[in-house]
């Protein structure tokens, strides 16, 4: 694995995000520079690298900026200064709906989000049976997602995320809904692929068990800073405040 | 400029796409409605006939125009406005009604508002069919200034997308906005000319000020096709200053681009 090529790469990377006293405020600050503001440092000074099909957990406290460097790496956010290199196809799933249009039906919600990712027709075709199949949405696949429950949504999302074979698979917590069955067909799945398809994965949760399963790095972070990166049975006691 | 290439790049790139993004707007328009696309036919005729029976029977503004009656002079602007109004409103909001594609996976904003406008743009299209129709069915056959119209069409297109991106960037930004945009509606309806003749305006200056409004020189755009029987290079004046107009849109979409792309998703 040590050879393997570096697919994240993040060097002295600050993310700071400005706090205005109300959207009137933000507006103004459009035209003019002297509309005061506080700044909110989510992200500071972190550099690591991930390399092709290692597996990482990212611990940290709520508001220790881990989802905030997850959405930096997938694309949606950018950095204040630093720079970040991805490379290859990210899948994401950041919150629940991970981008499924409320207003058009899942099954047309699969198409779109697959040739957003860049697959043809007959690909996702071929994909669709399983995505169906897997998310267990049943005929509700063609009702508009907005009609879903929430354990629907995320069922269907982490379905549709792990089956349009991502490069590099970005779970944010989302593991955390569901019943238990799901849940240990989602690992199942997520095992599968880094073992078969040497996926890169990055995982943000509280579960520390989850984690130990199939991460063999951790990192934990603390109010924006990283202060730990090495092996995940030590991120644990770190993180777990034992050490 | 460089932005300006950089969203020329991201479009070719994500060309199929932007297509495919379109579709889908007017299917989620149109569709879960029980009419379905109808609507996109009814709001149009409901309005028109409103207008042409308020200004026929009562303000009885209504006379005939180069041997047009009042209802077919008014229709070809009115579907011009159609779609620019559309585009007013619906082109501000369009960043904020497609949060999904900025927040939660890697997007180019900068084509949401093009396959909003090309969305429209198709609605446009078919309701333009119908008005090619209703010119042949009451005896006013086509001529070559009809395929004028796709000129008019492609400069609203440029127009409004650049307003679309202009807009939804600071749309996205403030809520404000959006509402001082929707305010803006009705004004420019009735000062633009949609409704009466521009021509008809005997004070030099105020005549030549509404070239300096794109909405009056695109409805008028229309009927230069349908009724008056002008080509657009016979009024290089008006030309000119809309085209000058469009490339202060094109700036200033580039500004609003520019200056809020890094700051809409951690907004929204």
């Amino acid at each position: 694995m040590c050879n393997n090529p570096v697919v994240i790469d993040f060097e002295n990377v600050v993310k700071r995000y400005k706090l205005y006293k109300n959207d009137k405020k933000r507006f103004m600050a459009i035209f003019s520079k002297k509309v005061s503001y506080k700044n909110k440092l989510a992200v500071n000074n972190v550099s690591f690298q991930i390399k092709k099909g290692e597996s990482v957990a990212i611990f940290g406290k709520n508001g220790a900026g881990k989802s905030t460097i997850l959405k930096m790496i997938t694309g949606v956010t950018y950095p204040t200064s630093g720079s970040i290199d991805v490379k290859g196809r990210v899948s994401a799933l950041l919150e629940l709906t991970s981008g499924f249009d409320p207003e058009l039906t899942g099954r047309e919600n699969i198409y779109l989000k697959g040739q957003l990712c860049g697959l043809t027709n007959s690909e996702i075709s071929k994909l669709e049976d399983i995505i169906v199949d897997f998310a267990e949405v049943d005929e509700y696949i063609d009702q508009p997602v907005r009609s879903y429950s929430s354990g629907m949504k995320a069922r269907l999302g982490f379905a549709v995320s792990v089956n349009i074979k991502p490069e590099i698979l970005i779970v944010d917590e989302a593991l955390s809904v569901g019943d238990k069955a799901f849940r240990e067909k989602c690992l199942k799945k997520v095992k599968e692929i880094i073992e078969n398809d040497g996926v890169t994965l990055l995982f943000v949760t509280h579960s520390t068990g989850t984690a130990k399963k199939f991460c063999d790095r951790g990192i934990v972070m603390k109010s924006g800073k990283m202060t730990f990166d090495g092996d995940i049975a030590e991120a644990i006691e770190i993180y777990e405040g034992k050490k | 400029m460089n932005t300006f290439k950089h969203i020329l790049k991201e479009h070719s790139e994500w060309r199929s796409q932007i297509l495919l993004l379109a579709k889908a707007d007017i299917i989620k328009t149109y569709s879960g409605a029980a009419l379905g696309w109808a609507w996109a036919l009814i709001k149009p005729v409901m309005t028109i006939t409103v207008f042409w029976f308020a200004f026929t029977y009562g303000i009885r503004q209504g006379d005939s125009v180069n041997g047009y009656g009042f209802a077919l002079w008014m229709i070809p602007g009115f579907m011009a406005w159609f779609y620019m109004s559309d585009m007013l409103q619906q082109g501000a909001n369009a960043v904020r009604k497609y949060k999904y594609l900025v927040t939660k996976m890697k997007f180019p904003v900068s084509t949401i508002p093009t396959f909003t406008a090309l969305a429209k743009l198709t609605i446009h299209i078919c309701l333009m069919l119908i008005v090619c129709v209703i010119f042949v069915a009451t005896g006013h056959m086509p001529d070559l200034y009809w395929i004028q119209t796709f000129f008019y069409m492609l400069m609203m297109l440029i127009f409004w997308t650049s307003w679309g991106l202009f807009a939804s960037m600071l749309g996205a930004m403030s809520k404000d906005f959006i509402n001082l945009v929707k305010s803006l509606g009705t004004p420019i309806f009735w000062l633009s000319g949609i409704m009466w003749d521009v021509n008809r305006i005997d004070i030099v200056w105020l005549q030549k000020l509404l070239y300096f409004n794109p909405v009056t020189y695109l409805a008028t755009g229309y009927r230069n096709c349908f009724i008056y029987k002008v080509w657009f290079w016979e009024e290089p004046l008006q030309l000119v200053i809309f085209l000058g107009m469009m490339i202060i849109m094109i700036v200033l979409a580039m500004w609003s681009y520019n200056k809020l792309i890094k700051e809409i998703p951690d907004v929204l």
